[in-house]
């Protein structure tokens, strides 16, 4: 008797969900405020990441920026520095300075987030320089960029530390507090790459479709110890036109309908998606499409449709570019 | 220029609808199927579980060389003799899968002792089976490097010689547990996703190498020793499957060159819901179907 109503109860809550999902289709949820909270992002000092950071920035939320690269993480921090200024001087044109707003701060730390001991004592400073962090935007990403027969072993561990074992560690660096004060975000930028794959990025796909396994393991572990106020947004963007994928190329009649994306447009999506408590979101909103083919279709359907595409062998020309630049007698490797 | 465009497009839909109708037939109609007379098969982890019933199952199909890696001699040397029983030209080797270099040095002996591998079965599998906070760091990495990383090497490895043949086969031994997550496991749950990637990138990529191929196998909860505890909320309709189930499975799917392989068919469903259904309501059903406490009787191998 008690499984017949647990089963009516489960059916109840699914077309519950339903109906939330389609309500905010059509109601515009709010936007959560993020003034005064502090947000992590790792890979800060290039792409998608210095784009997460000013517009975390614009929102008035401190940052805590982590980058192997140095320079490029103090350009970030400059670029923040700066909205942050415009948002302080608009602040006195419009009000005056009656009360005393908080005023947001962007630390920066070097970090190589594929060592383990790296994040945890980098950890260990922001918890003493800035305190607790409220989002933890796991962003940071390489690509090896060849053929995996090609590859050198050590650039294929690379790309498995970084952009999968990586989330291992900063996620257990800022969870037990995020669990303690039953508060927090924490946002997985993955890949279309996480979704489906393509011939040539081997080491890409398996590193995007980890880190999303990881994540769907790890919102499935809070949701079963009931801790509802930690968050978890999962970002799948389609190829973003920051240049680590350069030379990338579908079909040429093919690309209207799957134009590269800007990397304003992705994060303002994104953004968007992470502001309003979404658990996932995919960019553009074809790829929706695309994964749910992929689940019904049997594989020769898929090639069929990779194929009508062009989005089989993609990567070819990217790897291609890759093997040119190398011949420079310089190491160069996508991040 | 634009003519061909045209009939490209017009040609589309009708392609999309052969491959379906083909895929229809192929479960119906049989196919040409693999013989493995003349095929040496690797499998990595064969000592026990469904590696030991892999190397029964190729064994009993007329594998002309049978060989296993693993790291525990004991169970490598027991399943070894029986395959010799059966009549089967069976070695074994140990080897950590994990350990890139010992991969390369094993692959070397076993070609110049043995010849080249023509099927490689990455079965090799471990699992830490803890939530994320309670796992240790170096399991963590452990259950990485065994089940994903592991299955680069050993293609590395491998695969050239097969593309310079052209003959060869790749299979993976996955879980569905890579496409559906659950709590307790997100060890195995990461690498397993990985692992699924890395088959689905190289499938895509050897689709243009002919006598190469690739199958992934993703069952479901199978009753060995590896998820010992682990325990499902209804078993009745949702019973563990058996090892030499999900082998005969595997090695059919090897003969008939079938991409991916679910175990059972019901999983296909799983999958569609999964796609289809907003995620809170996924997680409604997970929790009542109990996947949200399978792992907390886990005990694992012991």
């Amino acid at each position: 008797m008690n499984i017949a109503v647990e089963f009516a109860v489960v059916m109840f809550k699914v077309v519950w969900s339903f109906v939330l999902a389609g309500t905010k289709w059509i109601v515009r949820t709010r936007e959560k405020s993020v003034v005064g909270q502090v947000c992590l992002i790792t890979g800060a000092g290039s792409g998608l990441g210095r784009l997460f950071a000013k517009e975390f920035a614009r929102r008035g939320a401190s940052l805590v920026l982590w980058d192997i690269n140095r320079q490029g993480n103090e350009e970030t921090a400059d670029m923040v520095r700066d909205i942050y200024r415009e948002i302080t001087s608009k602040r006195e044109i419009i009000g005056g300075i009656q009360d005393v707003p908080f005023q947001p701060q962007v630390y920066t730390f070097v970090c190589d987030v594929s060592k383990r001991e790296n994040v945890y004592c980098t950890a260990e400073k922001v918890r003493a320089e800035v305190g607790n962090i409220d989002f933890l935007i796991n962003n940071a990403g390489v690509v090896s960029g060849h053929h995996l027969l090609e590859c050198p072993d050590e650039l294929i561990e690379r790309t498995m530390k970084v952009n999968c074992h990586a989330h291992f560690w900063t996620t257990k660096a800022f969870l037990p507090k995020m669990l303690e004060q039953n508060h927090g975000h924490i946002v997985t930028i993955a890949s279309s790459l996480g979704l489906f794959t393509t011939a040539g990025v081997e080491d890409y796909c398996a590193s995007k479709f980890g880190a999303i396994g990881f994540h769907e393991s790890l919102s499935h572990e809070l949701r079963a110890s009931e801790k509802d106020g930690i968050k978890m947004t999962l970002v799948c963007p389609f190829l973003v036109d920051t240049g680590m994928f350069k030379g990338c190329k579908i079909r040429k009649e093919m690309a209207p309908f799957f134009p590269p994306l800007k990397p304003e447009d992705c994060v303002t999506q994104a953004m968007r998606a992470i502001l309003t408590d979404q658990q996932m979101v995919c960019t553009p909103r074809a790829m929706y499409a695309v994964t749910f083919m992929k689940t019904i279709l049997p594989f020769d359907a898929i090639v069929c449709m990779y194929r009508f595409i062009g989005a089989d062998k993609c990567m070819y020309p990217f790897l291609d570019h890759c093997k040119e630049s190398m011949n420079n007698n310089e190491t160069k490797i996508g991040s | 220029m634009d003519l061909k465009n045209i009939c490209r497009a017009v040609l589309f839909p009708v392609q999309m609808l052969c491959s379906i109708l083909k895929a229809g037939l192929s479960l119906l109609l049989p196919c040409k199927r693999r013989d493995l007379s003349g095929d040496v098969v690797l499998i990595t982890g064969g000592g026990r579980g469904i590696g030991r019933h892999l190397a029964h199952e190729f064994a009993k199909q007329g594998a002309r060389k049978v060989i296993l890696w693993g790291r525990t001699e004991k169970c490598l040397k027991e399943t070894s003799e029986e395959i010799t029983l059966l009549g089967t030209e069976c070695h074994y080797f140990v080897c950590d899968v994990g350990n890139r270099e010992e991969v390369y040095q094993q692959a070397k002996i076993l070609r110049e002792k043995v010849g080249d591998v023509t099927i490689l079965v990455n079965n090799a599998a471990v699992v830490h089976g803890k939530s994320l906070m309670n796992s240790d760091d170096d399991a963590l990495l452990k259950t990485q490097h065994i089940n994903t990383l592991g299955q680069f090497w050993t293609t590395k490895a491998f695969l050239p010689r097969m593309l310079e043949l052209c003959n060869g086969h790749v299979v993976c031994m996955n879980s569905i547990l890579s496409i559906s997550a659950i709590p307790g496991a997100i060890d195995y749950c990461t690498s397993k996703a990985s692992s699924l990637a890395f088959m689905e990138s190289l499938t895509l990529g050897l689709l243009d190498c002919p006598g190469v191929g690739c199958t992934t196998v993703l069952p479901f909860h199978t009753n060995t020793e590896m998820f010992q505890g682990m325990r499902v909320r209804f078993p009745q309709l949702f019973p563990p499957l058996k090892p030499e189930t999900v082998a005969q499975r595997t090695v059919e799917g090897v003969r008939s060159n079938k991409a991916f392989v679910h175990l059972p068919w019901t999983m296909h469903i799983l999958i569609i819901l999964k796609n289809l259904l907003p995620l809170s309501a996924l997680e409604e059903i997970q929790r009542f179907a109990g996947s949200y406490t399978c792992m907390n009787t886990f005990k694992g191998r012991t």
